[in-house]
């Protein structure tokens, strides 16, 4: 091989069609760190509380406002996936849930359990 | 580290048009990475069109007949036609597969083709292994003993041979280790699921008696901890194995050693 061309590196993230189990583990990590980023939500909420009665309706007021629900209910969703996930990889870590045959039913029964406990918060609040 | 993007010389152009001879009726359509390390120009897409009439049924079989046929230059590695050699290893549509083994009637509409996953290329369909293989070697993958030879062969029960089914059958065509993010983000330090999946291999392995040097070599942020089960390698090989079982039991091996100790 006589070539001096820097050979190319073959394509990843642009052609991968990443399987359920794949989305979910993606998504597992970006929930991770929009919880992580949600904790200064909810550090506000308490600042509003300790700043008295009128601080906290204004807080309320602004939580109210319906473009800030969805940020609450994707942040109350994102912690029921992160948390339905953490068990998945708590089995895993046990050696156990590997079939290849069940892998996708596994992932489906997580993202039901995330949004019916979503479903069961916004019926009970 | 973790790059998302293509480096600029790795970036895809589209390439040549070879449109079936008309009257065809039956067209299967392939588009085909191409890389010309004589030139150096940025890779292409190639686009074959063949009649479906006059090719097998195997996407192997229609890379053999695009280079018999149409375009004499392509390459690609083959051997065995039959899923047991694992040279001809490939993304196809986006997934990880032998192409001997995988089906064109799977795919109802075009069928893509590019080399294993975030790989060095060194001519179209054929990556550079030299690394994935260099990493197989490391885990020294041979029986290794301390007690004195036995003057006939080591024997093994049945229950303890049953044990390394799905181990053993791996033909290391890399396809889990090239679908998985964190081996194409750490493909220096970790080791792989398919490299990982051998380690395991010879770990329980009966007659093996290094299960603490191998456990202590293992042992490692990198080596092995980098998968996080994401479950590519096991969603993609062509032979039906389970990397990912195979790395969790792993984990658990080192789970009681530590308590061991």
């Amino acid at each position: 091989m006589t070539s001096h061309h820097p050979r190319p590196t073959s394509p990843h993230l642009q052609i991968y069609r990443l399987p359920l189990t794949g989305l979910i583990s993606i998504t597992h990590r970006i929930t991770g760190v929009l919880l992580a980023a949600g904790i200064f939500l909810l550090m506000s909420v308490f600042y509003s509380l300790a700043q008295g009665e009128a601080s906290y309706r204004n807080f309320q007021i602004l939580a109210g406002y319906w473009l800030v629900k969805p940020v609450f209910w994707g942040i109350i969703f994102a912690l029921f996936f992160h948390l339905c996930h953490g068990v998945r990889h708590l089995l895993w870590d046990l050696g156990k849930s590997f079939n290849p045959a069940l892998l996708n039913l596994y992932a489906t029964m997580e993202l039901l359990c995330a949004a019916g406990l979503a479903l069961l918060t916004w019926l009970l609040f | 580290m973790a790059e998302f993007t293509l480096p600029k010389n790795s970036v895809l152009t589209q390439g040549k048009t070879y449109p079936a001879p008309a009257g065809t009726k039956q067209i299967r359509r392939f588009e085909i990475y191409r890389w010309d390390p004589e030139t150096g120009a940025n890779p292409r897409i190639d686009v074959y069109e063949l009649d479906a009439n006059q090719c097998g049924n195997k996407v192997l079989d229609a890379i053999i007949k695009i280079k018999n046929d149409i375009d004499s230059t392509l390459a690609f590695r083959r051997s065995c036609r039959e899923g047991v050699c694992g040279s001809c290893s490939m993304n196809v549509n986006g997934k990880n597969t032998l192409a001997c083994t995988k089906s064109i009637n799977d795919f109802p509409d075009v069928i893509k083709i590019y080399p294993l996953p975030h790989l060095q290329v060194i001519k179209d369909l054929v990556p550079d292994m030299s690394s994935f293989f260099n990493q197989y070697a490391e885990i020294k993958p041979w029986l290794s003993t301390k007690t004195a030879s036995p003057e006939r062969e080591r024997l093994q029960n049945k229950t303890d041979r049953d044990k390394l089914d799905g181990l053993y059958d791996c033909i290391l065509c890399a396809c889990c280790s090239t679908s998985c993010p964190s081996y194409w983000w750490n493909s220096d330090k970790f080791f792989g699921p398919a490299v990982l999946l051998q380690a395991y291999r010879w770990l329980v392995d009966s007659r093996d008696e290094k299960t603490e040097e191998r456990l202590s070599q293992l042992d490692d942020a990198f080596k092995l901890y980098r998968c996080h089960t994401i479950m590519n390698c096991t969603d993609t090989c062509p032979k039906g194995l389970n990397p990912a079982k195979a790395i969790a039991e792993i984990k658990k091996l080192m789970v009681e050693r530590q308590k061991a100790t």
